[in-house]
């Protein structure tokens, strides 16, 4: 766990200080590929919590997810179909409040504020396969 | 948490790839907000140019006028310079510089008054600098000795152009309804207009409306423009004396 949040420090201190920008032409597929980083990484926190955490599926679901994400989007542009962006943006964001959501029932039920039955997961409708995808 | 202990480099990547990425867009956004601002800053400072370009340039016409009436004067008033002030008065009154007066036409065009229906090109029912050059160039044809434009004496150097949606004349823009003053006989400057087949008829096609009016005593003012020349100077061994 603190692994990953070493990295992120290491990785956040490599982007500020390198003298690299991306040229801005490329922030679009940047910025969902942030988001579906974004995504996989709470759904994964969400999973450790979970206890069905896989760090080969958290791993490959990181990288694939962002590449996917960026290359449906470059794959839209290329097609005339632009508003798949948005599509992205929307779905992405939709996942990323429902693990929030997730996370916090757990930690509330962890730090005993919440009463009622045991439920490991809290949206029974949608079962935890977040970090699968 | 004991898998990751398996493959600890690759969980660290992990975190290393969102830092980064998230750090560069972060940058990323950072540098398109300032080009955002940088375009308004420059926007804002190029308006505040041509606003005080503007203002110098009607400064200098005003002294221009000024300095052109006390040459006039000084010149009158001296005897031994009376030919020579005729002479010049004469020149001046060739080059427009002398504010003229007789008997002559007026001619109004304004925008066509037709609605514009759909698939029609809704620039066919404005006024363009070629309608006017059109009327300019007949009344000149007819016989006009002095025209003006809203104001603007029509001389040798007066151009007539399209500037977007209005029109400039001597450097200053102007917009329909155009009122033309020109001095000339009165008559044949309103037949050159509304001939049968002439420009009054093609225009009234569009709706375009122009109005020609006999008047016995017009006015048409002085060239108040810039008259520096940078490049022609004067051939004087070809000049006849």
């Amino acid at each position: 766990m603190w692994i990953i949040v070493l990295g992120f420090v290491v990785g956040i201190l490599l982007g500020v200080l390198s003298p690299f920008t991306l040229p801005i032409a490329y922030s679009r597929y940047l910025s969902i590929a942030v988001l579906a980083a974004l995504d996989t990484a709470f759904g994964g926190l969400r999973a450790s919590m979970e206890g069905t955490y896989d760090n080969t599926i958290f791993i490959s679901g990181f990288f694939m997810n962002a590449l996917l994400a960026a290359g449906l989007v470059y794959l839209g542009d290329r097609i005339g179909v632009e508003s798949l962006y948005m599509a992205g943006v929307v779905a992405m964001g939709i996942r990323l409040f429902q693990n929030l959501g997730i996370i916090r029932r757990l930690l509330l039920r962890r730090w005993g504020l919440l009463n009622g039955p045991e439920a490991a997961h809290p949206h029974p409708e949608e079962p935890a396969q977040a970090e699968k995808e | 948490m004991e898998r990751v202990r398996r493959m600890p480099w690759a969980t660290a990547l992990v975190g290393v790839a969102l830092g980064l990425m998230l750090s560069m867009q972060f940058k990323v956004q950072r540098q398109v907000a300032l080009a955002d601002l940088a375009t308004v800053q420059r926007m804002e400072k190029l308006v505040a140019q041509l606003a005080e370009a503007e203002a110098h340039r009607d400064e200098l016409a005003a002294e221009v006028e000024a300095l052109r009436q006390q040459q006039l004067l000084s010149v009158k008033t001296q005897n031994e310079y009376q030919a020579l002030a005729e002479r010049l008065e004469q020149a001046q009154i060739h080059a427009g510089l002398l504010p003229l007066m007789g008997p002559g036409v007026t001619v109004v065009m304004a925008d066509s008054s037709l609605p514009v229906t759909a698939g029609e090109n809704p620039n066919n029912f404005i006024i363009h600098d070629e309608d006017v050059l059109r009327v300019v160039n007949e009344l000149q044809a007819a016989g006009a000795e002095a025209i003006s434009i809203n104001g603007q004496r029509v001389t040798g150097r007066t151009e007539i152009r399209c500037t977007g949606p209005v029109v400039t004349i001597n450097g200053v823009r102007t917009a329909p309804p155009l009122n033309i003053v020109a001095i000339g006989n009165p008559d044949e400057l309103e037949r050159a207009i509304t001939m049968k087949g002439g420009i009054a008829e093609s225009l009234r096609f569009w709706g375009i409306q122009i109005t020609v009016k006999k008047e016995s005593l017009v006015r048409v003012p002085a060239y108040t423009a810039r008259l520096r020349l940078d490049y022609a100077q004067p051939a004087l061994e070809e000049v006849t004396p």
